[in-house]
């Protein structure tokens, strides 16, 4: 069934076609919710608010994206409004100029990094990263969309995207290699 | 020398590309969310609550339309083709206001619970005993 037909059959009045619609985006929508509510607690909340929005909006969906392109937007907004409304102390929804320099505390004081430890710490280092940054690298690596979908699901520019995505990954880079230095680790010639 | 060099540099590459692995890895690497399994049931359930909900009140707001609609239309012609006057129409709502408004609520109310209430009840408990 294709994205049309799907639609149609939601229009329609098929809880089954809605459910199936569910079952095959949830994956999408707690992936960008998550990423930029860390919240576990809400999580669940806005993911159900971002289907329900999918389902009173779902008449004005034109095709002219994909279905996911168009669900992918509904749960950015409906995350970043949330953390407009909830989390303005937040110090991550903008660039914080500690992390985004890679100053921040919290490198992990092990004698010797394993390679799963060391995939851990890059995780924990995506979610301490600004809400947008967490964001596109979402989308981008994680999702697989294009820049042009991501430019159509956040409104930012093309050029904002690709640096940011570049600004992401140096920053992680730079601080695995830190931690590296520091530790002086050889898990790198045995995770190959 | 030349060979400590080559060797450094091999080995500053091979680090680099192994950093750029691993930040691949994890990049693309599920985060720690979850949603519940029947997430998808109980989505749908809430939304096909809410859309019935949304008919009903919808069906409702059209028959009170037309209802309203066919008394404008009744008094209209009674302007129109049997001379009434609107003073004695006035003078009389004014003295029977209780009674007037007592039948429209009713109504009004007998209508939503008909169009609205009770057919939003049935399909919870419909619904219910489905879940059961």
């Amino acid at each position: 069934m294709n994205d049309k037909d799907l639609v149609q059959q939601v229009l329609n009045g098929n809880k089954n076609a809605f459910r199936f619609l569910v079952a095959n985006h949830q994956r999408l929508v707690i992936h960008i919710v998550g990423r930029i509510i860390q919240n576990k607690e809400d999580i669940e909340d806005i993911c159900q608010e971002v289907f329900i929005k999918v389902f009173r909006k779902i008449k004005h969906f034109r095709g002219d994206s994909r279905l996911s392109t168009w669900i992918a937007r509904i749960a950015y907004n409906t995350s970043i409004s949330h953390i407009r409304k909830y989390q303005k102390d937040e110090q991550s929804y903008d660039e914080n100029p500690a992390i985004v320099a890679g100053h921040t505390n919290g490198e992990p004081n092990h004698k010797s990094l394993e390679r799963k430890e060391a995939k851990q710490f890059l995780l924990e280092k995506i979610e301490q990263l600004p809400v947008h940054y967490r964001t596109v690298l979402t989308l981008y690596h994680l999702e697989e969309f294009s820049y042009k979908e991501i430019e159509e699901i956040t409104e930012m520019p093309e050029g904002t995207i690709k640096s940011y995505l570049s600004r992401a990954r140096k920053i992680l880079k730079e601080k695995l290699e830190k931690v590296v230095e520091n530790e002086k680790t050889n898990i790198f010639t045995e995770y190959v | 020398m030349k060979k400590q060099i080559f060797l450094q540099n091999m080995f500053s590459e091979r680090k680099n590309s192994d950093i750029d692995k691993l930040v691949n890895d994890a990049l693309k690497a599920e985060p720690d969310y979850f949603l519940p399994d029947n997430f998808a049931d109980m989505v749908a359930e809430k939304v096909a609550e809410k859309f019935a909900w949304q008919q009903y009140v919808l069906e409702f707001l059209i028959y009170f339309g037309v209802v309203i609609g066919l008394a404008a239309v009744v008094v209209a012609m009674q302007f129109i083709f049997f001379g009434a006057q609107w003073q004695n129409w006035l003078h009389f709502i004014t003295e029977n206001i209780f009674v007037i408004a007592g039948i429209s609520l009713l109504t009004v109310f007998v209508l939503f619970t008909d169009k609205v209430l009770l057919k939003y009840f049935l399909y919870r408990s419909a619904h219910s005993k489905e879940l059961i």
